[in-house]
């Protein structure tokens, strides 16, 4: 890989299997385009959200995380996009207490039929967490000795 | 080798000529507890204190310690091969340690280098890098009782040089090659100064007055001690957290394990304790101290039973009294082992 | 009533629970070996309910005791311990048939960091509570201090002195709350601009050695295999580093989140001092304002994170 003056973020995103992973496959098969910096990771449903796996994308070196799913009232499981709505506020308010800065968690509903919004959004989100640098905070750092 | 004296007016002398080459530490007030610091200088020694609450042990053995390091890469030339850390630079003294805790490293020694099979590199490097000056205890806690656990107030087993304090100076007891090169230059103990000391340390010793009896601990077979009752008693308020494994100046089990994260890698050690379940769960799913009971009666047995078993009839224990004092749910181990006892 | 009074009257009690088979066992405190630490302590016939005491430096949380415990058992539970009692009960890991509260209002619990700090190095004796003072004896010195200034920080702040579940009261029912606002004292890194927050996260952690006493003296950390011990994946290395360290204790507050009364054992329990309640107060706060509701006050109530109302809040979600 050619080096890069500009920084590029890496941002983990998870994507519900049966809303947002569909809205961003439709925005490939109709070649919209958008920035390449989410590596995307499919679950059944946001309601698969556990706060280790934001906490683990972090520690890995992610600079964002971002979390997507089925707008409330569409969920394929009926309600797992509203117990993950909770979760997600009380976590989001939790890390940014501690210092992380808001861009870096984001949260959105798109559902499959959206491939514009899909585009619109990880273009967003990839500018906010662009501008916010390389994440220093919860990256585990292997030169560190403790 | 001669005894000597310092008197505490030439103790910025002392501390200096100590600081040439080396990085000196000792019990400091921060904020308002008595953590092992950095010395600057000897106006900020601390001589009135009981002792830190974490044991000196970290200096040896730290919490988290980088063995050795890779590169995930297997192409690349120097790929996949394991890198040793570099040994301590900078020889290093620790001042006012406490004669239990020299005496816990001498303890750990039995462990870590015992014999040619197992000589940690790591450890030694260190300890022989590392000079012991002690500060006798002349008013020991009402939780110590190293004087039933073959230590003492004044013990001078694994140090270099003991002080004892006599008001405005200290006696020096040299009592290793190393300590006499340090306390070289200094003048000569008198006999007065040395009636003091044994007065002081006689002293000390009385003060001790709860302690564990070790006969019938000893006597007993293990199994005995094993499937004994009091077991079920014991363990009934303990957490099965690791206050007091860290807090200890002899425990000493660890965990090492492989770090990766793309293209590098490490190998690193950290404490780990024998409360929690994890420690002794085998990959198949069965866990010989698979209950709470097993757990708590395996570390008295261990420091109490088969420490002095394996080697020799030390102890594991040194009566610094720390984990009494810091047990969340106060088990006491005085009062264990003394159940031990019968 | 003093607290003399209400460990002589909790042994009377102990002793009728146990002398008359309706209970296994009494779980309370018996007096430490040491100031200022009283231990849980199981009482299993009339004799032994006679170590049995109350003070208030009675601060591991017995509820934590109760925990899938097989047989009946009485526990002596002030009021946030009620509310981890309920809130176990909800969560199918204690029966209610199975419990009987031996209730006490909480005196407001004292702080032994607290007491020590007042003394720094100094060696402290004995601690005794006498009326609204404190008499701190140690090497060379001996104090009479005002008790309210030595009480844990969750106590200034409690909302329910009372046990919220109770099937015998010891003594009378105190006024419910000690007077403070926990809104002015909760989440103090609120006030901090987002830059300096990281910076207090990590100085209120920066001794914490990986003990678990926190997380082993809460009644609500009861899993099997804890979040920490797991290894496919490794979700909190075990090291030292700063990461490492961050991640335990924010999933810890995490999986308390709708859950913790703040009874403040965590506090009590770790023994570097670490005042970690300054991060779980924020998840506190935060399920109180965005879902308002308060753990444990009753065995109706439904917990938040295991519902839903169509209207949440969602202003943060795109």
């Amino acid at each position: 890989m050619p080096p890069s003056e500009t920084f590029e973020p890496r941002i983990a995103a998870f994507f519900c299997n049966w809303c947002t992973y569909g809205g961003a496959d439709l925005a490939g098969v109709s070649r919209l385009q958008y920035p390449p910096n989410i590596r995307a990771v499919r679950i059944p449903c946001t309601g698969r959200m556990n706060p280790n796996f934001i906490l683990q994308a972090f520690r890995l070196g992610a600079d964002g995380v971002w979390v997507s799913g089925c707008h409330p009232g569409d969920c394929h499981y009926i309600a797992g996009n509203m117990f993950a709505r909770r979760r997600f506020a009380v976590m989001k308010r939790l890390l940014e207490y501690v210092g992380l800065e808001p861009d870096r968690l984001q949260f959105s509903w798109i559902s499959s039929a959206e491939a514009s919004k899909f585009q619109q959004t990880v273009t967003e989100v990839t500018a906010a967490v662009k501008a916010l640098g390389p994440a220093r905070f919860l990256r585990k750092d292997l030169a560190e000795v403790a | 080798m001669a005894n000597k004296i310092l008197a505490k007016d030439q103790l910025g002398a002392f501390v200096d000529k100590l600081k040439a080459g080396r990085e000196v530490f000792a019990p400091a007030l921060v904020g308002d507890k008595v953590v092992w610091s950095p010395l600057d200088s000897a106006e900020g020694l601390l001589l009135d204190f009981s002792n830190t609450d974490l044991s000196p042990k970290d200096f040896f053995f730290p919490q988290t310690e980088c063995m050795m390091r890779f590169a995930n890469d297997a192409k690349a030339p120097d790929g996949m091969i394991m890198q040793a850390e570099p040994e301590l630079k900078t020889p290093r003294a620790l001042m006012n340690i406490r004669p239990c805790d020299a005496k816990a490293m001498q303890v750990l020694d039995l462990i870590f280098i015992q014999d040619q099979m197992t000589n940690d590199a790591y450890w030694r490097d260190k300890r022989e890098k590392t000079l012991l000056i002690g500060l006798a205890c002349n008013d020991p806690c009402p939780t110590c009782f190293c004087t039933s656990v073959n230590c003492g107030p004044h013990h001078e087993v694994g140090l270099d040089l003991l002080l004892v304090d006599l008001g405005d100076r200290f006696l020096v007891k040299v009592i290793s090659q190393r300590g006499a090169e340090a306390a070289a230059g200094l003048p000569e103990a008198g006999a007065a100064e040395e009636v003091q000391a044994a007065e002081l340390k006689a002293k000390a010793e009385a003060m001790i007055t709860e302690g564990v009896g070790m006969d019938n601990v000893n006597a007993r077979e293990v199994m005995e001690l094993y499937e004994a009752p009091l077991w079920d008693r014991v363990q009934e308020n303990c957490l099965n957290c690791g206050t007091c494994t860290f807090c200890c100046p002899t425990c000493h089990c660890f965990d090492i394990q492989d770090e990766v994260q793309g293209t590098d890698g490490r190998r690193v050690r950290n404490w780990d304790y024998c409360m929690s379940w994890l420690f002794t769960m085998h990959g198949t799913g069965h866990n010989p101290r698979g209950t709470k009971k097993d757990r708590v009666r395996q570390r008295f047995m261990h420091k109490f039973k088969y420490i002095p078993m394996k080697r020799g009839g030390e102890i594991g224990c040194v009566g610094c009294g720390r984990c009494v004092q810091l047990c969340p749910v106060n088990i006491d181990v005085r009062r264990v082992v003394n159940q031990m006892n019968g | 009533m003093d607290n003399q009074a209400i460990a002589q009257k909790i042994r009377e009690v102990a002793k009728k629970l146990l002398s008359e088979g309706k209970v296994d066992v009494v779980i309370g405190y018996a007096q430490g070996s040491v100031p200022m630490r009283d231990y849980p302590y199981f009482a299993y016939t009339p004799e032994e309910a006679e170590n049995l005491t109350w003070s208030g430096f009675c601060n591991s949380n017995l509820a934590n005791f109760t925990i899938r415990r097989p047989g009946r058992m009485a526990v002596v539970a002030q009021g946030c311990v009620t509310r981890n009692l309920v809130g176990l009960i909800k969560e199918n890991q204690l029966k209610r048939e199975n419990l009987f509260v031996i209730g006490v209002a909480s005196p407001g619990m004292l702080d032994r960091n607290k007491v020590q700090a007042a003394f720094p190095g100094k060696l402290i004796t004995s601690v005794q509570e006498d009326g609204a003072d404190l008499v701190v004896t140690g090497r060379g010195f001996a104090e009479r201090l005002p008790r309210k200034r030595f009480m844990k920080d969750n106590c200034y702040t409690c909302v329910q002195r009372n046990p919220v579940i109770c099937d015998e009261l010891i003594g009378e029912e105190s006024e419910p709350t000690h007077g403070g606002d926990i809104d002015k004292v909760a989440a103090p890194w609120e006030k901090l601009a987002a830059g300096e927050r990281w910076a207090e996260f990590q100085e209120t952690f920066k001794d914490c050695i990986r003990c678990y006493a926190c997380r082993d003296a809460c009644p609500l950390c009861y899993c099997h295999v804890c979040f920490v011990d797991e290894s496919q994946p490794q979700w909190c290395g075990k090291t030292q580093d700063e990461a490492d360290v961050a991640t335990f204790h924010i999933l810890r507050a995490f999986h308390c989140a709708g859950r913790c009364t703040d009874c403040g054992a965590c506090e009590a329990a770790c023994p570097q001092g670490i005042k970690m309640r300054r991060l779980t107060s924020k998840i506190e706060k935060d399920i109180r304002e965005l879902y308002g509701y308060r753990p444990g006050m009753s065995l109706e109530q439904e917990p938040p994170l295991v519902v839903y109302r169509p209207n949440d809040p969602q202003d943060f979600i795109k």
